[in-house]
């Protein structure tokens, strides 16, 4: 139990000895670990999005016009045992020139002129969860466009491969930028505790020749940098969540009745969590680079 | 308890000891003595393992040294004091901060710290001084406490490279008397120096180096 309040004392110590570099370490580490949550918020928001758009896809398969009420009817069998459909609404054409009359009043004059209904019958279909990703949407709209009395499947395919897309680029974008600004941070951590172990080499010295082992040297100097880590992590958390206010503020203001801004989401508490621990475990990871560069022989 | 079988060790290809083959008894008192550079600092150095020879054997209680993983090495070092010329003691820890240091890193309870703290403390005559920091101590004080250090957990062995070489004569005879009363209860010392004051004093073998090797091994009158 002393030893423990030993190596916590001292670690507190090497901080207080060291307190402008330690100050410019956190506030260097929190600009770095901002900048990929930055990376990472825009991720974990477009992903959202597009699981949210995803779901409100829905497909609309077209049925010929001269299709008799039987085929019809085989036809929705057909759909309704299909694993891939999560719901379907038979839209009749007269129920769809009723929509189309409701949601385009002023356009109904058009569709006058032609004298019948030219709108076809169809099915509204909203697909399973696993049937949404923009591959799945394509094989399945392929099959069922063979199905006879079919004329057209249609749904937005570009959209929802092109947020795909850009969910993937960034996706990238954020592994990449976090493993170099992270590396940046074990740099920055490692230097921090590398003056911390220049300044203090005689006593570490000293520790050696009492007999003091391997890790009762190096314990202050892992907790020093796991607390820098720790504390870089967290600063950088409310920067970003400061950040983030300000930008769904700017955005609310300039999308008022759209709604946009409800859409964008912080991360979670048990996110915010593990960010703060791979900054403790990056912290860790400077101190031990430091240490190991320092030598045993030293210590 | 100490023994060197061909010892050599190499600074840059120079030699600091060249075929050293020497032994010294549990509870001998012994000088090291010899010019700068004639290499005790060095033979002080590989009996806690701070170096490694390159030719020959050292064993310390029957163990080669040489033979000692890094691990195995802090647990040396927890049975031999050293002593050192600078003092090395801690600026910013307290006297028994500092002499506490060799039973806290051994896991040592409170208890048993304070009692044996205290015991060292009064060996060295400081035992009022406990609550100071070594920068408001004399120079002889601060040797005492870096003894009272090396002697706190009840070493087998006590090293000390030139004690006395800040010291004057009056200091350094109360250092050396502090060593003999050590040494009579049984704790082996080997003390290297050059102080003239300090072979005059002690009695006992001298084992004199030159250029890293041993010339003379005389025991002394006492």
């Amino acid at each position: 139990m002393r030893r423990l309040l030993y190596l916590l004392r001292e670690a507190v110590a090497n901080v207080l000895t060291n307190r402008t570099t330690t100050l410019v370490a956190v506030a260097t580490t929190a600009f770095t670990f901002a900048c990929v949550g930055v990376f990472l918020l825009l991720y974990v928001n477009l992903k959202t999005m597009a699981s949210s758009l995803e779901q409100d896809i829905q497909v609309m398969v077209y049925l010929q016009d001269d299709l008799t009420e039987q085929s019809r009817i085989e036809i929705e069998q057909q759909l309704k045992i299909d694993r891939a459909i999560a719901s379907l609404t038979f839209v009749s054409k007269e129920r769809a020139l009723a929509d189309f009359q409701a949601q385009f009043p002023s356009e109904s004059r058009l569709l006058q002129g032609l004298g019948q209904n030219p709108l076809p019958a169809s099915f509204v279909i909203t697909l399973a969860a696993e049937s949404r990703s923009s591959d799945a949407m394509r094989r399945w709209a392929n099959r069922t466009q063979l199905i006879p009395g079919v004329s057209q499947v249609q749904y937005n395919q570009e959209w929802v491969e092109a947020l795909a897309g850009i969910v993937r680029y960034i996706e990238v974008a954020a592994i990449i930028v976090g493993v170099i600004l992270s590396a940046a941070s074990v740099t920055i951590i490692a230097n921090t505790i590398r003056l911390a172990l220049y300044s203090r080499r005689e006593e570490i010295e000293i520790l050696g020749l009492i007999g003091a082992s391997t890790t009762f040297i190096r314990v202050p100097y892992l907790l020093e940098g796991a607390a820098l880590g720790l504390c870089g992590s967290a600063l950088s958390l409310v920067i970003l969540k400061g950040g983030f206010e300000l930008f769904r503020h700017q955005i609310h203001s300039a999308t008022r009745f759209l709604g946009v801004d409800a859409l964008l989401t912080f991360f979670s508490f048990d996110m915010c969590l593990v960010l703060m621990l791979v900054g403790l475990f990056l912290g860790c990871a400077g101190s031990f680079l430091s240490l190991l560069r320092f030598g045993e022989g030293r210590a | 308890m100490i023994q060197l079988f061909h010892v050599s060790k190499y600074y840059d290809r120079r030699p600091a000891l060249s075929d050293v083959t020497l032994e010294i008894e549990k509870g001998e008192f012994v000088l090291l003595m010899g010019p700068s550079g004639a290499g005790k600092s060095t033979l002080l150095k590989l009996l806690i393992g701070a170096e490694r020879p390159e030719e020959g054997q050292i064993l310390v209680q029957g163990r080669s040294l040489s033979k000692l993983r890094p691990s195995e090495i802090p647990v040396l070092r927890r049975k031999v004091g050293v002593v050192l010329q600078d003092f090395r003691l801690l600026p910013k820890k307290t006297v028994f901060e500092n002499v506490s240091l060799p039973l806290l890193v051994q896991g040592a309870s409170t208890t048993e710290i304070r009692r044996k703290v205290a015991e060292a403390l009064r060996a060295v005559g400081l035992d009022h001084k406990k609550d100071l920091f070594p920068p408001g101590l004399s120079t002889g004080e601060q040797q005492r406490i870096c003894i009272a250090r090396a002697i706190v957990n009840g070493p087998i062995m006590l090293l000390a490279d030139e004690p006395t070489g800040n010291l004057d004569p009056d200091l350094t005879s109360e250092i050396i008397e502090l060593f003999k009363s050590i040494n009579a209860r049984g704790t082996t010392i080997i003390v290297a120096t050059h102080d003239p004051n300090v072979l005059a004093q002690v009695n006992r073998r001298v084992i004199t180096l030159d250029h890293g090797k041993v010339v003379s091994s005389e025991q002394g009158a006492s």
